[in-house]
């Protein structure tokens, strides 16, 4: 029976994806695309962040600074020396995982809440420093005034084009692939590391597992993916202001997208994120002209009523949904769902 | 049907419904035969410069009332301006996301805006990438119009025009009063906005032979700016000249008063130094201070008073620089729609390009408008005012330049020192 729960899953799955794949063909108006691809790329940010944040619950409300990082290492090799992104975000997320070493290893030994705020410190520093650097050397930063991507018009080498449906498919190729990290971490040694010493560090010290070994990794590639996604939105925006990118509005959205939608589980971010970006977009859209931040009350309402009354994140609502369902047509169902706790 | 089942379909039905909202919006536009020209504003109508974008939007909503009332655009049939408002929220990125929204969902044929340059600088360039004019009317950033771009039109004066006429005034100033100034001190928030008037001010004063002795930059909403204040008493520069937000603005005043300073001028760089509440928090230590501006409600040009006498009993309350651009900015885009005779993005931008307006509500804006091969408004205006003290009360008295300075009035030089 667990068995044809799979199966199940598996066709729902397929389906999905190809539903995804095929999306571009429905949706003609480059306006609703890139609503999409918003959605789809804070799906993808915030299942970044939730790597180190939350399979190995160390609360960085910092992650801004690695997309900074990305984005403007790629930019400005590019910019520069005309450097193809292709290869400039591969430096940029090399960068991405040096810096979160560099941070990791003094603040991984600090708890709870001096963590966060050592990496909100941090964060803010570094929106300073970007403010501050007009140029290094030959390098143009742009200061304050921010960095313009050089435009060439739509060329896939640049990672410039005019269509959206490319950036459609890159997205939501970077966020399936996270995903399948995501997965794969979960389900590896190091997840069951990572949920051991979220639990009690103390205890998986005492275990034998080298703590501080494993944050780092699990900050590591939460800081090289995070940066892929910081490139890919100065690519789409092609442009670069500090406080956008680095600065606290971006950190806290991805904590608080993958926090509204599960921290800890593999598709919860996902779906916090595309959720709660698509409900911001629709209630913009209605009411952005008129009355003046109505959308943002809505929008604040609506998170404040996720947080009171499904604290442990929309994925919960899916998987009550799921079971219910499953028990109710595969008559015997009780293990299956009881038992996946972890669920996704 | 159990509770569970009815819970489920619920569920399922908002998700259904959220999608055909998506979704649905693609079939609404407007069938109707009234004639319309449909434009688009994006502003931040929400967030920290809210107010500055309300103010905006009143000020271009009062126009098209205007210009709907007497006729509409008669080389389009009378058709009526309709203006969709769109929300930055002040971010570049969400600006974006509504530049691509009213071109291709709203089908805008030209898009006006942003208040923030972070926010046009990338919001033009999608409008660039689909071939749609965009009317920038506040944003002064110099790079806007410095990129190659066609369809991009400014009306206000870039940022570093401001340096350039502080110091002609500068320059002016010594000569008249026969006071010789060779030094100048700079003090500037370390933003966007203080970086960019620095690199301006680091071009044009030693080219008029004035030397920068001193450059000190300083935190946004600093608590005490008192060691900026006694270094520049130290240094002792002729002129002292500003870049700061109200709460700094008022603060560098009170430090300046109560150490006793005393150069030639203090001249601010608009932002705080022109925000109506810089003289309750600075109260009279602000006597004698200048302040660079595009527009003051006394300043003496054509039809200035009339409309700001009209937006006054409208909103209860008066104009300030960035709406009187907005205001003007409608009527030179009606000129554009009337010679263009079509709503089509091509033969609106050839028409912007061609722009000449000498006379009509744009004139209390400037003389005349006319852009340059890049976009770029050539000419204009910016005045200098003073606060001075008229019938007991503190006013911005506009005092230069002599033809458009508020009638009888005086230019007060060098700066007498604080009142005892």
């Amino acid at each position: 029976m667990t068995g044809i729960n799979i199966n199940k899953n598996s066709v729902i799955l397929a389906v999905l994806v190809v539903l995804l794949l095929l999306l571009p063909m429905v949706v003609t108006k480059p306006y609703y695309l890139h609503v999409i691809i918003i959605c789809l790329l804070w799906a993808y940010l915030a299942s970044c962040w939730n790597i180190i944040g939350g399979f190995a619950g160390q609360l960085s409300l910092g992650h801004g600074i690695y997309t900074a990082i990305g984005a403007y290492i790629t930019v400005i090799l590019f910019n520069t020396f005309g450097l193809s992104p292709w290869l400039g975000l591969f430096v940029g997320g090399g960068a991405a995982i040096l810096l979160s070493l560099m941070i990791g290893y003094p603040t991984f030994g600090l708890r709870g809440a001096y963590y966060a705020l050592a990496t909100v410190a941090i964060s803010e520093g570094i929106v300073v420093l970007l403010n501050n650097t007009g140029s290094i050397g030959r390098f143009t930063v742009g200061g304050a005034e921010g960095l313009i991507v050089k435009s060439v018009g739509s060329s896939a080498a640049a990672f410039q084009f005019n269509s959206k449906i490319p950036y459609y498919y890159i997205v939501l190729i970077m966020l399936f692939l996270i995903i399948f990290i995501a997965k794969w971490i979960k389900e590896s040694k190091l997840g069951y590391y990572l949920v051991a010493l979220r639990e009690d560090e103390d205890a998986a010290a005492a275990m034998g597992i080298n703590v501080r070994h494993n944050k780092l990794i699990a900050g590591a590639i939460s800081a090289f993916f995070t940066a892929l996604g910081g490139v890919f939105y100065a690519m789409l925006i092609r442009y670069l202001e500090p406080n956008a990118i680095a600065g606290a509005s971006m950190s806290t959205q991805m904590v608080f997208l993958a926090i509204v939608g599960g921290s800890g589980t593999v598709l919860g971010p996902v779906i916090g994120g595309i959720l709660l970006a698509l409900i911001s977009e629709i209630i913009r859209f209605y009411l952005g002209g008129q009355l003046m931040g109505l959308h943002l009350f809505i929008y604040g309402m609506i998170v404040l009523l996720m947080i009171i009354y499904q604290p442990r994140g929309i994925i919960e609502l899916f998987e009550k949904i799921g079971r219910r369902f499953s028990r109710k047509h595969n008559d015997e169902g009780g293990r299956s769902g009881a038992e996946d706790p972890s669920g996704a | 049907m159990n509770n569970k089942c009815k819970r489920f379909l619920g569920l399922l039905l908002t998700v259904a419904m959220s999608f055909t909202l998506v979704v649905g919006c693609g079939g609404q536009n407007s069938g109707t035969a009234t004639k319309e020209v449909k434009m688009g504003t994006i502003l931040p109508l929400s967030g920290s410069a809210a107010p500055l974008g309300k103010i905006g939007q009143q000020a271009r909503d009062m126009a098209i009332e205007e210009i709907n009332e007497a006729g509409g655009i008669k080389s389009l049939g009378g058709a009526k301006i309709k203006m969709v408002y769109a929300d930055s929220k002040g971010d570049p990125a969400v600006g974006v996301s509504e530049a691509e929204r009213l071109i291709t969902q709203e089908e805008v044929c030209l898009i006006t805006g942003c208040y923030q340059s972070g926010v046009a600088m990338p919001s033009t360039e999608v409008a660039e990438r689909y071939q749609i004019p965009y009317f920038v009317d506040v944003p002064s950033e110099d790079q806007i119009t410095e990129r190659g771009y066609k369809y991009i039109f400014r009306l206000a004066e870039k940022t570093s025009w401001r340096n350039l006429a502080q110091t002609e005034f500068v320059t002016e100033m010594s000569k008249k009063y026969n006071t010789p100034v060779k030094t100048v001190g700079l003090i500037y928030e370390n933003t966007a906005w203080g970086q960019g008037a620095v690199r301006a001010w680091e071009k044009y004063l030693p080219e008029a032979g004035l030397q920068i002795i001193m450059k000190e930059p300083y935190p946004t909403n600093s608590s005490d700016l008192t060691p900026v204040v006694l270094k520049a008493k130290q240094l002792n520069p002729d002129i002292i000249m500003m870049v700061s937000y109200v709460s700094d603005a008022a603060l560098l005043t009170k430090t300046f008063a109560e150490h006793q300073v005393k150069p030639l001028a203090f001249i601010g760089t608009s932002g705080g130094f022109a925000d109506p509440t810089y003289y309750n928090l600075a109260g009279d230590a602000s006597e004698y201070y200048f302040d660079i501006f595009t527009w003051e409600p006394d300043v003496n040009r054509p039809s200035s008073k009339e409309v700001n006498e009209r937006f006054k009993a409208k909103y209860g309350y008066g104009m300030n620089a960035e709406a009187v651009k907005a205001y003007a900015g409608m009527y030179v885009i009606a000129d554009a729609l009337e010679r263009a005779g079509s709503t089509e993005p091509e033969k609106i931008r050839e028409a912007f390009a061609a722009t000449n307006i000498n006379e009509g509500p744009t004139q209390m804006y400037a003389s005349q408008t006319k852009f340059d091969k890049t976009g770029q408004m050539i000419n204009a205006p910016l005045v200098i005012c003073q606060y001075q003290k008229v019938n007991g009360k503190m006013e911005r008295v506009t005092v230069w330049p002599e033809n458009e300075a508020r009638v009888g009035s005086e230019i007060i030089w060098p700066y007498p020192g604080v009142a005892k």
